[in-house]
């Protein structure tokens, strides 16, 4: 899986691509713990993410947790295939999806 | 202090007297100030009563001039007065002032004779400044510093008032007609008309707390009597509702599809839901519950049995629960994007989830029943 992160400002966007599973979880993981610190705007951008399991879904809920109390998290492009996911799962009650 | 700032305030020799012991005095009676407050705001917090204001200050010198040399001849020394330092705690609810009165009993000594209830001092025909006032000492029992020997023997005012008293108290001192100034009638009629006023406002805030308090415990022991027909849908016997955990059954059973686990969140603003579909009490909800659990867990298990993921959102019962109920009644994505719009607020996203839900249900056995 790919990761582009960039961050202007106190907004920070990590633009994933490939599938986010058990194998790579780890990875988005490293990019985010710890690293929110001063961050008011977290962007994901799944336009080009074909894939999110269980272990990807508690790394989002995860930072959605640490942005509840200094700002927001939006998850935008989000394919028909990760959408699915999140309605399945109940995730898009709770999540912010653009 | 610096003689600079000594003022010569013109007053007898006795009022003088008593002008310096109050600078003497004056560091005793901040400390005070600070003590009685700190005791105070513990005691009012730990009996969790929520109050508009706590305030307290020290007389100004030149204000104790004033007074000096307005009633020359009535002190003897700076004791004989119990207004030095003044404490005021201002309560929304009058009957919050008993409870402090009581507190303020509780923690300090009371000089009854000079405490005035100037609540019960108006006759029928009179309406106006209402406030109880307690003369006070701190007791050493309670509070003793070496430093301050003679802390303990002052007396100081406690002023307790609704904060409609309070508002009526500073008004009707900022009118001025107590200084002697002749005010016509017709306006101290008009001051009494809203002292009047105030003190019924008084009284009906008391009535509607205490109306409202009524409801929510009437409502929580018809919820946990189960009689849920009789219990009105709202924000109150909502919250009481959720405490009984009513879609905990059908989500574990949702959850057992992947051995998944559950995320919990708050399902509070599915009552905005609730309302939408035109549910009145929670007897309603309980209705649907009963009719729908079988469907909205086969419309679960159709989406999650074939995926390998196994985490799901505590919300998710309650969202499948809601969509078989419009499903069964007629309703196709209109509907479905209709309600995610009432919980989402609207959007794009609420069409495809509603046409993903709506493609998934259509191949099940009650949307056939419910089309035929």
């Amino acid at each position: 899986m790919q990761i582009v992160k960039t961050q202007q400002d106190a907004t920070l966007t990590l633009a994933l691509e490939g599938r986010l599973d058990t194998l790579t979880s780890s990875q988005l993981d490293a990019e985010i713990q710890g690293k929110l610190d001063g961050i008011t705007s977290l962007v994901f951008d799944f336009a080009k993410l074909a894939y999110i399991s269980s272990a990807g879904l508690r790394i989002l809920l995860a930072a959605q947790k640490v942005m509840n109390k200094q700002g927001s998290m939006v998850i935008k492009n989000a394919g028909p295939e990760i959408r699915e996911i999140f309605d399945v799962t109940g995730f898009s009650d709770i999540l912010t999806l653009e | 202090m610096e003689k600079k700032d000594v003022v010569d305030y013109g007053l007898p020799p006795r009022e003088t007297m008593i002008l310096e012991e109050y600078r003497e005095k004056h560091a005793t009676f901040e400390k005070l100030l600070q003590v009685v407050k700190n005791i105070l705001s513990e005691s009012i917090a730990s009996n969790s009563i929520y109050i508009n204001a706590l305030e307290a200050r020290i007389k100004a010198e030149d204000s104790l001039a004033g007074k000096l040399e307005r009633k020359a001849g009535k002190y003897s020394s700076l004791s004989d007065l119990t207004d030095i330092l003044g404490v005021r705690v201002i309560t929304f609810y009058s009957d919050e002032v008993d409870k402090i009165a009581a507190l303020v009993g509780e923690i300090f000594e009371i000089d009854w004779e000079n405490s005035i209830d100037k609540r019960k001092m108006h006759d029928i025909h009179s309406f106006g400044y209402s406030s109880l006032h307690y003369i006070c000492r701190v007791p050493r029992a309670l509070f003793e510093d070496p430093a301050f020997p003679e802390l303990n023997d002052i007396r100081f005012e406690v002023q307790m008032r609704t904060a409609l008293q309070h508002v009526w108290s500073v008004l009707d001192h900022d009118t001025g007609y107590k200084s002697g100034f002749e005010v016509p009638k017709e306006y101290l009629r008009n001051i009494n008309r809203l002292a009047g006023m105030l003190e019924l406002a008084d009284e009906q805030f008391c009535a509607i707390r205490t109306g409202i308090n009524n409801y929510r415990r009437h409502v929580q022991s018809l919820v946990r009597s189960g009689k849920f027909d009789e219990v009105p849908l709202d924000g109150d016997s909502f919250g009481n509702y959720l405490e009984l955990r009513p879609f905990d059954s059908l989500n574990n059973r949702i959850a057992s599809i992947n051995q998944a686990e559950i995320h919990e969140t708050s399902l509070v603003g599915y009552l905005k839901l609730f309302l939408f579909l035109g549910f009145k009490t929670l007897g309603d909800i309980e209705k649907m519950i009963k009719e729908n659990s079988e469907d909205a867990y086969q419309l679960a298990a159709f989406q999650l049995a074939n995926t390998d993921l196994d985490i799901i959102n505590s919300s998710l019962a309650v969202v499948n629960l809601c969509a078989v109920h419009v499903l069964k009644r007629g309703g196709g994505v209109l509907e479905l994007t209709r309600c995610l719009d009432e919980l989402n607020g609207p959007s794009e996203v609420n069409r495809s989830r509603a046409e993903h839900l709506y493609g998934r249900a259509k191949k099940l056995a009650f949307m056939e029943a419910a089309n035929s």
